[in-house]
């Protein structure tokens, strides 16, 4: 719009000169907006053939990934109520877990299925359990788990930061909570050895809990919320902790216990001695032990074949409904009569 | 922006930015829906301001203003305060200004870090920009405060720069430079103490216009004398209004009236004169022009405003989550979960003894958790492609790039692309907009007969609707023609009228011609090189037709016409004759007329006048009944084939007469008060008795390719109606030569020219003729609305409606206000004529507001300004005509015909475009805060944020930030020419098919079904040992790969959105899905003393060292995707849109590239597109047809000033001139 003036300007008079400003927009395929590009169009042919293509993927998957999962022996057994005297109220159960004095030992007995290869893993699944809940999950301090001269620093672990006046190491009520309930194992009278090592994450062993930190002050306060540490290890390994400070996504949640690294027999009977210590009565949750292989996939868990094989199959079910309505009633594609205003002759 | 100086200057001034426009575009602003005032006088301050010339020191205890002008909205101190507080005024901002205050607080979920990181990522882009346009406007500031302008110091010029200037220096200004300030014009150095300027930068308009100084100061041209000059100026207070200006000049004791004709003001330029010199009256600020810049309220689109309904419904949304999780709150909190520590003296927002208390502060937990369903960098991403759409897009579209004037399409805001898409009204001006305002003289009407042999293009229409044949008469060989003149007719050409029953009358009709206009030639004296420089394309016209008829207008002096007159005694005999003008009694839009008196070189005495029919009839004397009788015959004729016309007449003046009249002319001329009043007093006076000569039918010629855009436009479902001054005969012929009205369509008819009105008119009592005409109008509308309810629903017919600006009037009354819209909605297209600015306006705003549609005005003059801002969106046409409707309008097109490129294609694509942006914003934001919501369930409703606080933060403005640019940029469901070839594809945008609560219901569901899948899947696949080591994932572990598969899947899914796909969009959501994991490589990699990002540390290298990693990634996506991808191809399959269907006709053609089609223009013209190239190369003066008559029939004009419009008087300084001299003279005798 400057030009037009701008070009007149000197007069009106020399107009018809040929004009050396030119306004005209130089020609680029951006400015035309027409950039080559793919246009695909979502033809049924297109459907079809990825449908086909998805179920051609998924099932194989899915039959690899079921069977995998299927050839994991897994060995649940919930001993939360077995392992409390009698068939008694949720207060008697609280009362019993809460009382100091009786021994909570208790045994139950393990068939085995199948036979198990080693390394079998040891779990414990809890639920109920809210490991996630904002307030547990923000109660710890992972610059003192890690450094030794961050002891002092309990800021977050509110209200377990301090007892008797001086910081808790670890601080928090993740730390505070830890898991004590303990296993034994044995079939017939031999002992079955469970290796405690290597159960955490290498990158939380190494980086996030210091091998120069040590366990202070832990467990004195008034309330005992689970197991104590041996004050003379380091964090780095003590690794039941590290294991239960790796909070679980979801309120039931398995954490590993050990590994026992020895062949198990189908119809093995594995009598597990328990320390019953563990309170989860007070709010209901289960206790689970698990006894578990592990594929290359990880341990039991038929979700990821099953849905696999549901989705391959299901789009091989599409492809083929597809392909019939296609076959029977097959839409032209590009056919005018189909434009709105074709359709209906008074063209709104 | 590329221009020089000034050029520059203007774009920043008065067009390029909305902070402050052109004087002209602000001043018309002002305009409010219920009046319409183009440029009212303000009121002035009761006060005065003395300035003494020369005489710094005694100027400075008035405490001028200084000359530096500022027009930059900050400063380097104001710039964060004030553009921080412009960006909160935005709600969005606002919210996550609050959300981050929120997050601060120990109830967050979240650290600061996920809401302010964003907010100021968005804040930055902003304010980068605001910066960047401030930057460019200081930057023009400085070049233009340091112009150097040459200023007296002593007795020598000295080179100052502008800012340095003061109120009553001497300045000197040469040829072509700027007035750097509003000056008082003392002398040029052309004599007669004249000078011409071009006001382009005020108004547009590039002829040149005179300025004359008092001839008391003609002489202080040089320094040596201009440093003697010691006067007094008294004059009003600076004020805005650009063409009145009062104030006296006394010099020694002597007291000299200055009026506007004295005037230079600041954005002018000198032209045809060496220099000037001026003393400065107001600087800086207080020129005229810069009072007259102020902000302008910017539009806002429809689709605009539905995106605040989304947002709201968000809002609603969040809400309502906020309510669920806070309640489950207050339920699930309970001492029994003693490892939560909830002790006796816990914090009260997990304090189970009192639950209302932790409910409500989950309440606001969640809201700062949720805060993501609010799509922060929407609007800074809606804002960046929309000025990339104009900026690239609209103003370099080579489509809409007028070669012949050099104009490309200018989109002069940006908020207002989509609304392009929408349209459905389109109220269009007919002159200068349909018509080209290309006057050529057509046809005459001399003394009773018709000359006069060409068919116009309308009656050709006519005749080819009717199926009559038209007998072309051929031209004979040696037909001139020339830009103006169009015209063959054997018996009055070269010279052949002598022949005719009368030549005297032709004489008179000729020298009429000739002598009675404004014009002023330019260039070389002879007939093939003058070029006329005129107010209106038909004065232009009419001289020029005169010089074909051997009657060459060449020279112009203050006092003298000249003309060349050939033929005239004998054939072939050519003398130049001098005819001294004495008197011009000016054009004005009530007079309708303008005369002249002069004298012949034999002392015969003259007033030759033309004007509009009406007008000129009434003053007739009454003799010749067979030549007005005869004449009316044409001039209706005339007006039927669509041709503008106009009378011409003459009066023998005897001396006395003449001398009595001249001096109550003078003392009008010279009254201080109402002077344009007393002196169209005066000229009516000798305005009677006239004698008709003939008439003139100047022919207006279509713009090119307009029948067919409209055709096109209207089969893209947009309604288009033409609101015209024009008179109702040639409207309609217009109508009907644009392809509006066609013989399929019923016209109904509204109009005044009845015999019930016209009898009521003649009695003249105004309270009898608005109730008759009331009942008329009453009676005529309920009439056709029973008419058009048949018609159109029993016979399908199509409708046109035709009314008049008289009828208008009271239909626009609140009574009749409905059935005139129900009326008008149901017809295809409307004609109003006969209307004034005001009620074009009014028209607008009643389909604007009373029909809720979207509407666009087109225009292209001052008249049609009101209108232009009415609409959602007003177009102007740039190129030829003045720039006040530019200066209004949202888009200016060169050319009419670029409507289709700017709504079918332009228009189109932004609409779609900007759906698909909002829409996909609104869902990536919804999945993601849903996945969220579902891990809340799980939590214990404890406000647990799922994500890292940075994967939160950088979600929206760096994972899939671009690609939705990207998208709202390049997509395009068809190509331009199809889009085009299609223009039903239109009415999608109409009917709003992609933004409606359907739509986004189906973007909710999938956000709905999508971020279930995320949240289960992940969470249900991670619950056992994932790796052959038995080892368990913890919370941090699983939120990542939540979040991967979200990344990932949602900007898959803007790839399945996609209809095209370039390789920007390869580029940009590979980009966004490797962004994340270079993100979280380093992210989680590294360890920093920073708190809480211990949480995710090496998780992605644990969950890449399993299985469940690299099974999930390919699950995940493809289940969440798979309901989509169903869905498109059902939809596709069964119920597809249009514009699939037109994709798959034209599936297999290649996409035309157009720059071999752009390279050829020029080398392949039709013949008469070879014509139109020709005429636009011919010299072509610059005008505004609005206030002046010969614009037929000035109505529109006419009714602004009844309105209460001031139209821009002329200075027409050439008539001023003659009576000043002549005034003199009398004064002499």
């Amino acid at each position: 719009m400057n030009n037009s003036a701008a070009g007149t300007s000197s007069g009106s008079g020399d107009v018809s000169a040929p004009r050396r400003n030119s306004n005209r927009p130089k020609y680029s395929r951006f400015t035309q907006q027409e950039l080559p590009a793919c246009k695909p169009i979502l033809t049924p042919r297109w459907v079809i053939s990825v449908f086909t293509l998805i179920g051609v993927i998924f099932i194989p998957i899915g039959i690899a990934a079921l069977r995998a999962s299927t050839n994991v022996v897994e060995i649940v057994k919930r001993y939360d109520a077995d392992c409390i005297p009698g068939n008694n109220t949720k207060a008697y159960k609280v009362a019993y877990i809460q009382d100091k004095n009786i021994d909570k030992t208790c045994n139950i007995t393990l068939r085995v299925p199948k036979d198990m290869d080693p390394p079998i893993y040891v779990y414990y699944q809890l639920d109920n359990f809210y490991q996630n809940h904002r307030r547990y999950v923000k109660s710890r301090n992972d610059a003192q788990l890690k450094d030794r001269g961050k002891a002092n620093d309990t800021s977050g672990c509110d209200p377990e930061d301090a007892s008797n006046g001086s910081p808790i190491v670890p601080c928090g009520l993740i730390a505070w909570s830890l898991f004590n309930d303990t296993y034994n194992f044995s079939i017939g009278n031999q002992n079955l050895t469970v290796n405690k090592r290597g159960i955490s994450w290498k990158s939380d062993r190494d980086h996030k809990f210091g091998n120069d930190v040590f366990p202070r002050n832990f467990q004195n306060g008034t309330l005992i919320g689970g197991a104590s540490l041996d004050e003379n290890t380091p964090l780095s390994q003590q690794e039941d902790l590290i294991v239960w400070m790796r909070t679980a996504a979801l309120p039931t949640f398995r954490k590993s216990y050990g590994k026992i690294e020895q062949n198990l027999r189908e119809n093995d009977t594995i009598t597990v001695t328990i320390k019953n210590n563990y309170n989860t009565y007070s709010f209901s949750g289960k206790k689970k032990l698990v006894l578990s292989t592990s594929s290359w996939l990880g341990g039991k868990n038929d979700f990821i074949g099953i849905t696999y094989l549901t989705i391959g199959g299901l789009c091989f079910f599409l492809a083929i409904a597809f392909t019939g309505v296609y076959l029977v009633k097959p839409r032209k594609l590009g056919d005018p009569s189909y434009l709105s205003w074709n359709r209906n002759p008074s063209g709104r | 922006m590329d221009g020089k100086g000034w050029e520059r200057v203007r774009m920043a001034r008065l067009g390029g930015s909305s902070a402050s426009r052109g004087r002209e575009a602000a001043q018309l602003r002002q305009v409010s829906s219920q009046t319409v005032r183009l440029g009212r006088v303000q009121p002035q301050a009761p006060s005065h301001r003395t300035i003494y010339c020369n005489d710094r020191e005694a100027n400075l205890l008035a405490r001028f203003k200084v000359n530096s002008v500022s027009t930059t909205k900050y400063n380097i101190l104001t710039f964060l305060p004030k553009g921080l507080f412009e960006q909160f005024r935005r709600v969005a901002n606002l919210y996550f200004l609050m959300i981050s205050i929120l997050s601060t607080t120990p109830i967050s979920p979240v650290s600061p870090v996920t809401n302010v990181v964003p907010l100021s990522l968005v804040l930055l882009v902003s304010l980068i920009k605001e910066a960047f346009e401030d930057w460019k406007r200081f930057q023009n500031d400085i070049a233009i405060n340091s112009t150097p302008v040459d200023v007296l110091q002593g007795e020598n010029w000295e080179t100052v720069s502008w800012r340095k200037l003061q109120v009553g220096d001497i300045i000197r200004v040469k040829q072509d430079e700027f007035f750097p300030a509003d000056l008082l014009f003392l002398a040029s150095t052309n004599p007669d103490g004249v000078c011409y300027i071009e006001t382009a930068n005020l108004d547009g308009e590039t002829n040149l216009k005179i300025r004359k100084a008092l001839e008391r100061t003609w002489d202080y041209v040089f320094p040596e004398k201009a440093s003697e000059f010691k006067g007094e100026i008294q004059c009003e207070q600076p004020n805005n209004s650009l063409y009145t200006f009062t104030g006296n000049l006394i010099v020694e004791n002597q007291t000299l009236p200055l009026s506007p004709n004295q005037i230079l003001l600041r954005g002018c330029s000198l032209r045809n004169t060496v220099h000037i010199v001026g003393a400065v009256i107001f600087t800086g600020h207080e020129t005229k022009v810069m009072m007259n810049s102020m902000s302008v309220p910017s539009k806002r689109s429809t689709l605009e405003r539905k995106l605040d309904k989304l947002i709201l419904t968000l809002f609603g949304g969040l809400f309502f989550m906020c309510l669920i999780g806070a309640i489950g709150s207050g339920v699930f909190i309970n001492r029994k979960y003693y490892y939560l520590g909830l002790f006796e003296d816990v914090e009260q927002q997990f304090n189970p003894s009192n639950r209302f208390v932790v409910s409500i502060l989950t309440m606001f937990t969640l809201i700062t958790l949720y805060s993501t369903i609010i799509p922060i960098s929407l609007y800074v991403s809606i804002e960046m492609i929309k000025f990339i759409q104009c900026a690239q897009f609209i103003n370099k579209d080579l489509r809409m790039y007028h070669a012949e004037t050099n104009t490309p399409a200018l989109a002069r805001t940006s908020n207002l692309n989509e609304e392009l898409g929408q349209v459905e009204y389109i109220f269009s001006d007919k002159t200068g907009t349909l018509t080209r305002n290309l006057m050529e003289f057509f046809k005459c009407s001399i003394g009773g007969v018709s000359y006069g042999v060409g068919i116009t293009e309308i009656e050709r229409g006519q005749a080819q609707r009717e199926g009559r044949a038209l007998n072309e008469i051929q031209k004979s060989d040696t037909v001139v023609y020339e830009k103006g003149f169009n015209f063959d007719d054997d018996r009055i050409m070269r010279g052949a009228w002598r022949n005719e029953r009368d030549p005297e009358i032709f004489k008179e009709f000729f020298r009429c011609l000739a002598l009675c206009h404004t014009v002023l030639p330019e260039g070389d004296e002879s007939p093939e090189k003058i070029v006329y420089q005129a107010a209106s394309p038909d004065e232009a016209a009419l001289v020029t037709a005169a010089k074909h008829f051997g009657f060459f207008f060449y020279r112009r002096t203050p006092t003298t016409v000249q003309l060349r007159e050939s033929h005239v005694e004998k054939m072939g005999n050519i003398q130049d004759v001098s005819y001294e003008i004495l008197n011009v009694l000016e054009f004005n839009s009530t007079r309708k007329r303008q005369s002249v008196v002069c004298r012949y070189p034999n002392g015969r005495l003259v007033l030759y006048c033309k004007g509009a029919d009406n007008v000129i009839y009434e003053r007739l004397a009454g003799t010749n009944q067979d030549i007005k009788r005869l004449t009316r015959e044409h001039l209706e004729q005339f007006g039927s084939s669509g041709l503008r016309t106009l009378c011409l007449a003459y009066r023998d003046l005897t001396i006395d007469t003449y001398e009595n009249w001249n001096e109550k002319f003078v003392q009008a001329k010279s009254s201080l008060r109402d002077r344009e009043k007393k002196l169209d007093e005066v000229a009516e006076m000798i305005e009677k008795d006239l004698i008709l000569i003939g008439s003139t039918a100047i022919e207006d010629k279509l713009q090119e390719g307009v029948p067919d855009c409209i055709d096109t436009l209207s089969r893209a479902g947009i309604k288009i109606w033409v609101l015209t001054g024009d008179k109702m005969e040639t409207a309609i012929n217009i109508a009907y030569a644009c392809n509006l009205i066609n013989n399929d369509m019923k016209q109904l008819i509204i109009t005044s020219e009845t015999d019930a009105i016209r009898e009521a008119e003649e009695k003249g009592d105004p309270v009898e003729i608005s109730r008759v005409i009331r009942d008329s109008v009453s009676h005529d509308l309920k009439r056709c609305l029973e008419e058009a309810q048949q018609d159109l629903h029993i016979f399908g017919q199509k409708l046109a409606l035709v009314i008049d600006g008289k009828c208008l009037m009271y239909a626009l009354d609140p009574s009749f206000r409905v059935d005139l819209l129900k009326l008008s909605l149901n017809c295809s297209s409307v004609v109003c004529c006969r209307v004034s600015p005001l009620q074009k306006a009014q028209v607008t705003s009643l389909v604007k507001k009373g029909a809720r549609r979207i509407t666009l005005s087109i225009g292209d003059g001052a008249n049609d300004v009101s209108m232009i801002q009415a609409a959602h969106v007003g177009v102007g046409i740039s190129g030829l005509e003045g720039m006040q409707a530019v200066m209004a309008s949202d888009f200016a097109i060169a050319q009419f015909r670029f409507l289709k490129d700017l709504l079918l294609v332009h228009g189109r694509w932004s609409y779609i475009r900007l759906c698909k942006v909002i829409t996909y914003f609104f869902y990536k934001n919804l999945t993601f805060t849903l996945t969220q919501f579902w891990f809340t369930f799980h939590t214990g409703f404890s406000g647990q944020r799922f994500y890292d606080d940075w994967f939160q933060s950088l979600y929206n403005v760096i994972f899939t930030a671009l690609p939705v640019i990207i998208l709202g940029l390049f997509d395009k469901d068809v190509s331009a020419s199809l889009a085009k070839k299609y223009p039903q594809l239109y009415k999608e945008g109409i009917r709003n098919t992609y933004f409606k609560w359907a739509v986004v219901g189906v973007w909710a569901f999938f956000a709905f079904y999508q971020s279930l899948i995320f949240y289960y899947f992940t969470t249900t696949a991670s619950e056992n040992g994932h790796n052959s080591s038995g080892k368990i994932f913890g919370l941090w572990d699983v939120s990542t790969m939540a979040f991967t598969c979200v990344v990932i899947t949602v900007n898959l899914r803007l790839l399945m959105a996609c209809n095209s796909i370039t390789r920007w969009h390869h580029l940009s959501i590979s980009g966004s899905i490797l962004a994340w994991f270079v993100f979280i490589f380093i992210y989680s990699g590294v360890m920093t003393p920073n708190d809480r990002q211990e949480n995710v540390y090496f998780t992605i290298y644990v969950l890449m060292s399993t299985f469940y990693f690299y099974l999930t990634l390919l699950l995940v996506p493809i289940v969440a995707l798979f309901g989509d991808f169903l869905y498109l191809g059902l939809q596709r399959w069964f119920f597809p849109y249009n514009y699939q269907i037109v994709q798959e006709i034209h599936r297999d053609e290649v996409d035309s590239i157009s720059r071999t089609e752009f390279l050829e223009i020029g080398n392949h013209l039709t013949p008469d597109e070879a014509r139109s190239y020709a005429i636009a190369q011919l010299p072509r003066e610059k005008s505004k047809h609005t206030g002046f008559a010969f614009d037929s029939p000035g109505y529109e004009s006419f009714f602004a000033s009844q309105a209460g419009v001031y139209v821009p008087q002329k200075a027409w300084d050439v008539a001023r001139r003659a009576s000043v001299r002549s005034s003199k003279r009398t004064s002499q005798r």
